[in-house]
């Protein structure tokens, strides 16, 4: 491949756990930054730029070659906020084809397209959906085309479950040129034990926390206007997180490679914390005695 | 760890189906894979025996899937595709063939089936991704799908004939000489009064599919007709006659109709003098071969290469019959372990020889018989290669074998002792007539040629000194003029 143009960064995490928002923010406030953005929703729903773009339409990728028409630039992007550059893959309707061979298939197409050297991105981020469940979603840590990937997770030991899947898949891939990983985005922080629970897990698995954001209304809210926080409310609190973390990502440049927990280490270091945070609750100890 | 294997004679299920459903007169295959998967098979038989049947190469129907088909899902096109071919190609059965591609996707082509159906077109579909298996799975799964299926589309009412047979276990194209051998044992069983449902070739057909369900009784000649042959069982009670091997000779065809009429009542009247005939009729063509039989020094050892229906087949007739020495067996369709059969002919294999190799990797099978110094090949033309370095004729009576028609021959059953016997002395005859051709021309070429050269030049060199000597004499003679 080529000299890569801008920095190509993978976010990963469980359905729902707050990737397309936290991608959508941290574009926003680096485009506001004054960085030339690009963000690439990898997800069949295709709803990764929703609060970019005002939730105006925009064709997939996908839908363009589904067609079957010459496909150019402008059919499959659109700039929003702050002049971020707007994609969506798409992928075939829930249960039918194969999606995992569609994000394949756009990334690829856009390479073709000549994306990059057209609009000379400083940053690409790649909302990727859900769980690395097979090949086809590990594209973007493949192959060279992020060399970053971070993951978004709460304290949820499902989300912390697909966020070990997900440096299983790094550290299979980075010996042969995959991404590495940036660090974890605690997302949807509550007061308590939440943080002690990520900070614990990043230290087993030999990584690190980008950055901790808060679950607030203002996202909430903000998603409701169809904007991110950074353009909705760009003096909340939440917007100084979000700035905060862009900028963390944008310079960091410590880059590993994860030791994922095994199967029977997770189950039993999730058993651990089950222990501890029975105790908490009960008031047999203090966080701080539990930890 | 998974193994290279050299010359792979086997292609996938998807190939097995598709030469399958080709020779079924009235079905119509609609290959639902990308284009490749049609052509390849057509491309790998082109030069082999046998031909092309109706549909082929080219002329299958197919969805040609492309990525995005892929991507978005298969079935639609496939909608579209059957639809066209019924409109285009008049078909009694349309039987849609699923590869890799469709297995992989999950194309949910059973839903598009069931919708075509209750539009009222004979349609049906199988899975046959090259993955799951060779052509041998190919075979069993569309032969057993379409026995569960067929009287949905083709509904009739189950009239059982106490004389109705299936055959089942021979893979056209497989075996070179498949149609021959169906036609034979069509005749043998017709021959002791009963009706046979062949369903490959001019004498089969849909209508054979449709009237399975009414046999007294399946036969199925290898293991590879269990499954169909078992589905026939499970649904419609027919029971089931399983024999290593079509028979070879007079005496295995005698011991299959015996064991036929165990289940079905056969007039042993009919029996005595329709073997009476036969016999006779074998005993006055070989008789005209005697002196070839005798001649030829029938004690040469051999090594047989084919699928294990084949070798247990020819192994059996050259041991019994001929009183040949078979120094190994190469089994080029068996499995190493395989679970999904009962059939285990081991015994019966090692009555043959003790040495059975299990391989369809060309260079295992060339060092094998590097190894067993065999005088003979009874093979593919693939074994040809080892066999011309060894300086041994190949009787080629496995698949594939190239330069070759071979439309209604038989090496089974008793007109096939006939033939069989026919095409060995004819392939070692030629092979005894082409060495001494070359034993003479290397005398002429080589030694001979030599001294026959000397002396030419010899020749040459004195006409041009009597030219010499001419014309000196003339210069001389003009000298003292
Ligand atoms: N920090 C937060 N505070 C409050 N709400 C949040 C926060 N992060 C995400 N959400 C809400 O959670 C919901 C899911 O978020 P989002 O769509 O970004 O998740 P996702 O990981 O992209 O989901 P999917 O896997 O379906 O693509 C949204 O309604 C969003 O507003
Ligand atoms: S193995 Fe699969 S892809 Fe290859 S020809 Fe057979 S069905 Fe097609
Ligand atoms: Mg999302």
């Amino acid at each position: 491949m080529a000299e890569k143009i801008g920095k190509h960064i993978a976010i990963y995490g469980k359905g729902g756990i707050g990737k397309s928002t936290t991608t959508s923010n941290i574009s926003a406030a680096l485009a506001e930054a004054g960085y030339k953005v690009i963000q690439i929703g990898c997800d069949p729903k295709s709803d990764s730029t929703n609060t970019l773009r005002g939730n105006n339409y925009l064709p997939t990728v996908l839908d363009s070659l589904r067609e079957g028409n010459k496909i150019h630039l402008e059919d499959i992007s659109v700039k929003g906020f702050g002049g971020v550059l707007c994609i969506e893959s798409g992928g075939p309707v829930p249960g039918v084809g194969c999606a995992g061979r569609g994000i394949n298939a756009s990334v690829s197409l856009l390479q073709e397209l000549h994306l990059f050297e057209e609009f000379k991105p400083d940053f690409v981020l790649y909302d990727v959906l859900g769980d690395v469940v097979c090949g086809g979603f590990a594209v973007p840590i493949r192959d060279g085309i992020t060399d970053r990937a971070y993951v978004v997770s709460s304290s949820d030991f499902m989300a912390l479950y697909a966020a070990n899947n997900l440096f299983k898949a790094i550290n299979k891939y980075a010996p042969t040129g995959g991404a590495k990983l940036g660090g974890v985005i605690a997302n949807s922080m509550k007061p308590g034990y939440h943080r002690e629970i990520v900070e614990d897990f990043v230290e087993k698995t030999g990584t690190s926390i980008a950055g901790y954001v808060n679950r607030s209304i203002d996202v909430q809210q903000s998603e409701l206007y169809g904007k991110t926080v950074i353009e909705a409310k760009p003096k909340s609190a939440q917007a100084d997180i979000y700035r905060n973390l862009a900028k963390y990502i944008a310079g960091n440049e410590d880059l590993v490679v994860p030791n994922p927990l095994g199967a029977a280490e997770l189950k039993e270091w999730a058993r651990d914390w089950g222990d501890r945070i029975y105790d908490i609750e009960n008031g047999v100890v203090s966080v701080a005695e539990a930890i | 760890m998974s193994e290279v294997i050299k010359e792979p004679r086997n292609g996938c299920a998807l190939h097995g189906a598709l030469q399958t459903v080709q020779e079924i007169k009235g079905v119509v295959p609609v290959i639902h894979a990308n284009a490749g998967c049609g052509v390849i098979h057509y491309l790998a038989n082109k030069g082999t025996s046998g031909g092309n049947s109706s549909y082929s190469g080219l002329s299958i129907p197919g969805t040609a899937i492309q990525e995005r088909h892929v991507i978005f899902g298969g079935a639609s096109r496939l909608r579209e595709q059957i639809k066209n071919t019924i409109k285009v190609v008049k078909g009694d059965l349309y039987v849609i063939l699923n590869s890799c591609e469709s297995a992989m996707v999950g194309d949910d082509v059973d839903a598009m089936t069931r919708e075509i159906v209750e539009q009222g077109e004979p349609v049906l579909d199988t899975l046959v991704a090259g993955f799951n298996g060779g052509p041998y799975y190919g075979y069993e799964h569309v032969m057993a799908d379409i026995f569960r299926t067929i009287d949905g589309v083709k509904p009739s009412e189950k009239k059982t004939d106490p004389y109705l047979v299936n055959i089942l276990g021979i893979i056209p194209g497989k075996d070179p000489y498949w149609q021959g051998n169906l036609e034979e044992i069509k005749r043998i069983l017709e021959g002791i009064g009963l009706k046979v449902n062949v369903f490959f070739g001019p004498y089969g057909g849909v209508r054979d599919l449709i009237n399975a369900k009414n046999a007294a009784l399946t036969i199925n000649f290898s293991r590879w007709g269990e499954l169909p042959a078992r589905i026939l069982e499970e649904w419609y009670e027919i029971p089931i006659l399983q024999r290593p091997s079509l028979p070879l000779g007079t005496e295995q065809v005698l011991d299959l109709a015996t064991a036929v009429a165990e289940t079905i009542h056969i007039d042993e009247e009919r029996i005595k003098s329709f073997f009476g005939n036969e016999e006779v009729y074998e005993n006055d063509l070989l008789l005209r071969a005697r002196e070839d039989l005798i001649e030829y020094d029938n004690s040469q050892t051999a090594v047989l290469v084919g699928d294990e229906e084949q070798v247990i087949r020819l192994g059996r007739f050259l041991n019994d019959f001929l009183g040949k020495e078979i120094k190994a067996v190469i089994l080029t369709d068996a499995l190493k372990t395989d679970e999904e059969h009962v059939t285990d002919n081991q015994e019966l294999l090692k009555e043959i020889t003790d040495s059975i190799y299990i391989t369809s990797d060309q260079k295992k099978i060339e060092d094998i018989i590097r190894s067993e110094k065999p005088e003979v090949i009874f093979g593919s033309s693939l074994e040809k290669r080892i066999a011309n370095r060894l300086e041994i004729p190949v009787v080629e009576t496995s698949y594939p074998v190239f330069e070759k028609l071979i439309l209604n021959k038989a090496d089974a059953g008793i007109r096939g002792t006939i033939s069989f016997m026919e095409e060995y002395i004819t392939v070692v005859n030629q092979y005894e007539a082409e060495k001494r051709k070359q034993l003479l021309s290397y005398v002429k070429g080589e030694k001979g040629g030599k001294l026959w050269q000397e002396q030419s030049q010899k020749r040459s060199y004195s006409k041009k000194l009597t030219l010499v000597t001419q014309s000196q004499t003339k210069e001389s003679l003009s000298a003292r003029m």
